[in-house]
């Protein structure tokens, strides 16, 4: 790079005051003993001062209050959340409710017949009465009466549940504490009935 | 013996850029209808040398002060109000500009010639012997449209150092780029400037 070429890409520095002193003093040296880079750097100072000697441009007098209303009408959108028309969803709503229910009547009662808990007639059997204890006639030695007449005695059976039925136990939940069982009965109010303690 | 008082606030006016701006964070409008009032001509200067275009600059100024109103919250307390509204002002620009390239309107490739033919008679005409000013008026419209022509990157950087006088770290922090890339446009957008200029500079000097 010679000499005009490093003066040169200093032009632009040097018209903004932003070279150090040895620049400065290197170019101005420079710029004295060459023609050339002389005429070069006032067609740049001619350039950069009619670009900053144009006029400002003028802006309307009542620019600050006209900003203002803009800025105040800019911050004001309505809400669009809000200004939404809200669509009737009941109409869906209540259709699909209507469907669950039909669907429900007409399923569970033949879920719970046919697959529920202990496999088919398992409803049928647990709504079944439970036969109320009897007594029944023994075959032991019968009595007889004043009048000589003989009665079979009545005797309890072996228990007082009949066998010909399936019957349900309930099983309490245990809860287990160091070393015993505790089995808070859990069984509604006015069931009478054994509570099963299990050790393991 | 009277309660003590607190001293009365401090006049409007007397206020730094940056403490109107905190107040404008807090929906003060006075203190932004003074912002305003502060920075009109900067920031209308700025949009119509980039544009090269003084009608619609009153509404385009506008903007850039909406902008600062709706995005008060964002500004950066302690950082320089100046800087703020250049960059709001200078992004504002560059969409404009680019708006209008789209619609091919504007800034076309025959702009330059459009700048010379426009002018270029006018100026070298001796019979007409118009006033001075008139004259010179003529110039400076030439330059507007010459600085028109310089592309956008180099020209928003060359109005903000040559026009509005910024120093090149504001440039650089406006712009959001390295000092060194500044200094580059700027020297670049000088150059293409000059070149543009110089047959007008030279016939000026010649009549």
């Amino acid at each position: 790079m010679n000499r005009c070429d490093q003066a040169g890409r200093l032009f632009g520095a040097y018209w903004d005051d932003e070279v150090t002193q040895a620049e400065r003093e290197w170019l101005e040296a420079h710029l004295a003993g060459c023609p050339a880079c002389r005429q070069q750097y006032e067609k740049l100072a001619r350039t950069l001062e009619t670009v900053g000697s144009l006029p400002r441009a003028d802006v309307a007098a009542d620019l600050p209050d006209r900003a203002l209303a803009a800025a105040r009408r800019a911050t004001a959108v309505p809400d669009r959340i809000a200004a939404a028309p809200i669509r009737p969803v009941w109409i869906p709503v209540t259709a699909a409710a209507a469907l669950l229910l039909l669907a429900a009547s007409t399923l569970l009662p033949w879920i719970a017949t046919n697959i529920g808990p202990g496999g088919p007639g398992a409803l049928a059997r647990r709504t079944a009465p439970v036969a109320e204890p009897r007594l029944v006639a023994s075959a032991g030695p019968a009595a007889q009466d004043r009048t000589g007449a003989v009665h079979a005695r009545p005797t309890l059976a072996d228990s007082l549940f009949d066998h010909a039925e399936d019957v349900e136990f309930i099983l309490d939940p245990v809860v287990l504490h160091r070393g015993r069982a505790q089995a808070p009965s859990r069984l509604p109010a006015g069931i009478q009935g054994e509570q099963a303690v299990i050790s393991f | 013996m009277p309660p003590d008082r607190d001293p009365l606030p401090p006049p409007i006016v007397s206020l730094s850029d940056e403490d109107l701006m905190g107040r404008v964070a807090e929906d003060d409008e006075r203190a932004f209808t003074e912002l305003v009032r502060r920075f009109q001509g900067r920031v209308g200067n700025l949009i119509s040398r980039v544009l090269n275009d003084r009608e619609n600059t009153d509404d385009l100024a506008q903007e850039v002060f909406v902008r600062v109103f709706v995005h008060r919250r964002n500004y950066r307390r302690g950082s320089k109000f100046s800087t703020w509204v250049f960059t709001i002002a200078a992004n504002l620009a560059k969409n404009e500009i680019r708006r209008r390239v789209r619609r091919r309107n504007w800034f076309s490739l025959d702009a330059l010639t459009e700048v010379l033919s426009d002018s270029l008679p006018q100026l070298a005409d001796p019979t007409e012997n118009r006033e001075r000013g008139l004259e010179r008026e003529q110039l400076q419209g030439a330059v507007g449209r010459a600085i028109a022509t310089v592309p956008e990157k180099y020209r928003l950087a060359l109005v903000l150092r040559d026009i509005e006088g910024l120093a090149y770290e504001e440039i650089a922090e406006v712009l959001g780029l390295p000092g060194g890339t500044v200094r580059s446009r700027i020297n670049r957008a000088r150059g293409m400037l000059q070149r543009k200029l110089q047959p007008l500079l030279q016939k000026q000097d010649g009549s």
